[in-house]
């Protein structure tokens, strides 16, 4: 043991015919695992947790050890003093929203009237105290469970799809709050989700979910590139994900630029330092492939690339110095165009197609 | 045409047994409640089998059953007088015995069925916040099985109330004694004493009645859930 302060979580998990086998040591602040429905997310949430034994292995947190196999060490899940924001939220439907909250407070915090005014301010939640959580809307659901896991003053936070269970315009309004959390909190955060986006938008660090096993690690917009990520980029929607520092801001205008190689990336006006690294999301079907540049049109960005490959589902791969746009078009349009390997292209994109993941303002 | 003495004492009988069975029998229904509804284990369904047994044979041959076992001639009955020097057959503590018995399966079938209902998820949420199982049994498990244990209180002490065949064979039916209500109203027809009969049969709706205006006002007052 060399001083070490990270999660190390190696284990092995037969479920039915599911067999979960991670080894993973984990170093970042927020790691997000990856995957598809059905990879093993939830069931290492589990087994870390307490609440589902593995059936060998070993799972430690700095000096401490959680679960051996070995040396048969199985400590319960009330013991361990992980945080857990459910899916569904979990929340108790027979107390109010602050017994809530302070159900996993130590005796002398629960009397303490101070003790969830941090958190309860960071969520936003302060005015649903009293509320019922049959009286409260998804999102709402959501903060309060995030709230009473934080509140116990956890050593570690799990999260199992937090905003799975939100509709779009909502999830784009918690990702904010977790950033917050993120900021505000010294502990770190094991989130699993199948959406890209939101391990763009949080993760340090991403592990790649594939029937049980770890396909791929690294950071969430490099694990984008990859090419087993792409199934979980179409389950999202979002196809393009990149991670861009912004070169210029004009606020009188309303454009930030984002560079892009030697190109410029054109967004809409956002508040942030040059330099800084934004997480942007273009769907594929929102870039027009061009033969010219020079277009008598509206969109701001025309990006120039080359067509590295061609699917039979119509799916374009154009590198964009260095950067791969996936790009759908029809079939007819490929032939016509003769979009074949090797050819240079333009890519078109209103710069309303481009969503911003997250930034820091 | 006032009430006697005999059916007063018949009435007030019944009550007493009735509620004191309840009292014994609550903790250890929850326990079986509990460990049939969230627990796999060996023995399981030998376990569900004894506790459902007295709901499907007739209460005369549990009755029967319980008189071999208490007498005494019988292991406990001997054991019971032997040592303690106390007799059980033909005295109120026989009436408690067959009531529970009786009434048993009927509590842990409502307890079960609540309990069955609290989703494993939110005790597992409880215990993540640092409970222990004995917390989460009284503060999450408890409290959202209500309904299903109210329904179970109130079925298995109605149950008790009207309780005849097993009463009649353990501890008879002695006036002002082991007389309950039902064995009451039996003697009554059995009599002729049609009078007697009807308000003794009236007192039982008005209680049967009550009991489940009770639980309906329960499991109304608290619609969170």
């Amino acid at each position: 043991m060399n001083g070490n302060t990270g999660i190390l979580i190696s284990i092995r998990k037969r479920l039915g015919n599911f067999t979960l086998e991670v080894d993973c040591n984990i170093q970042e602040k927020v790691t997000a695992f990856l995957g598809a429905s059905g990879s093993g997310k939830t069931t290492i949430l589990n087994c870390i947790s307490g609440t589902l034994s593995p059936d060998e292995g070993r799972i430690a947190f700095g000096n401490q050890i959680y679960y051996d196999s070995e040396t048969n060490i199985n400590v319960p899940p009330d013991k361990r003093r992980f945080g857990y924001v459910f899916q569904e939220g979990n929340l108790f439907p027979h107390l109010t929203v602050e017994k809530n909250i302070r159900y996993g407070q130590s005796r002398t915090n629960r009397k303490n009237r101070d003790s969830i005014t941090q958190v309860v301010e960071i969520l936003e939640i302060t005015e649903l105290l009293e509320r019922y959580p049959n009286q409260l809307s998804g999102g709402q659901r959501q903060r309060v469970a995030i709230a009473r896991a934080l509140a116990m003053e956890p050593r570690l936070l799990l999260m199992d799809e937090p905003l799975a269970s939100l509709d779009g315009g909502l999830k784009s309004r918690i990702i904010p709050y977790l950033h917050h959390i993120k900021n505000a909190y010294e502990i770190p955060i094991i989130y699993v989700t199948h959406a890209i986006t939101e391990a763009m938008a949080l993760a340090d660090r991403a592990f790649l979910l594939d029937d049980g096993k770890v396909t791929t690690s690294g950071e969430p917009y490099q694990i984008l590139a990859s090419p087993s990520a792409l199934p979980i980029a179409h389950l999202t929607g979002v196809e393009n994900i990149f991670s861009l520092p912004v070169a210029s801001s004009d606020k009188m205008k309303g454009i930030t630029e984002l560079e892009i190689g030697g190109q410029q990336l054109v967004i809409p006006y956002i508040d942030v330092e040059i330099g800084k690294m934004v997480p942007v999301a273009i769907r594929a079907e929102d870039i027009i492939i061009s033969l010219e540049p020079d277009l008598p049109i509206s969109a701001r960005n025309i990006l120039n690339g080359t067509v590295d490959e061609v699917d039979d589902q119509v799916m374009l791969s154009i590198l964009v110095e260095g950067q791969r746009f996936s790009v759908k078009i029809t079939h007819e349009a490929r032939q016509q165009l003769q979009l074949d390997k090797g050819k240079n292209v333009y890519c078109v994109i209103k710069a309303n197609a481009i969503n911003l993941l997250w930034h820091d303002t | 045409m006032r009430i006697t003495s005999a059916e007063v004492a018949a009435l007030l009988l019944s009550i007493k047994v009735s509620l004191f069975s309840l009292v014994i029998m609550l903790p250890p229904g929850l326990l079986v409640g509990w460990l049939l509804a969230k627990h796999e284990f060996r023995g399981k369904s030998i376990l569900n089998t004894l506790v459902m047994l007295p709901l499907v044979l007739p209460p005369v041959v549990s009755g029967y059953l319980l008189l071999i076992l208490l007498s005494n001639n019988g292991p406990i009955g001997r054991l019971l007088s032997e040592i303690f020097n106390i007799e059980i057959i033909f005295t109120p503590f026989a009436v408690v015995i067959a009531i529970s018995v009786i009434s048993f399966p009927l509590l842990v079938r409502g307890i079960l069925t609540g309990i069955s209902s609290v989703p494993t998820e939110l005790e597992n949420a409880a215990r993540t916040l640092g409970a222990s199982p004995l917390k989460v049994f009284f503060t999450i498990t408890l409290p959202l099985a209500h309904r299903g244990i109210i329904g179970g209180i109130i079925l298995g002490f109605s149950k008790s109330l009207g309780e005849f065949g097993a009463t009649i064979m353990v501890a008879g039916n002695i006036q002002g004694k082991t007389q309950t209500i039902a064995l009451a109203i039996f003697n009554a027809v059995h009599l002729g004493q049609d009078i007697t009969a009807f308000r003794l049969v009236l007192i039982s709706t008005i209680l049967a009645f009550i009991s489940i205006w009770i639980t309906e006002r329960i499991t109304i007052s608290n619609n969170h859930i």
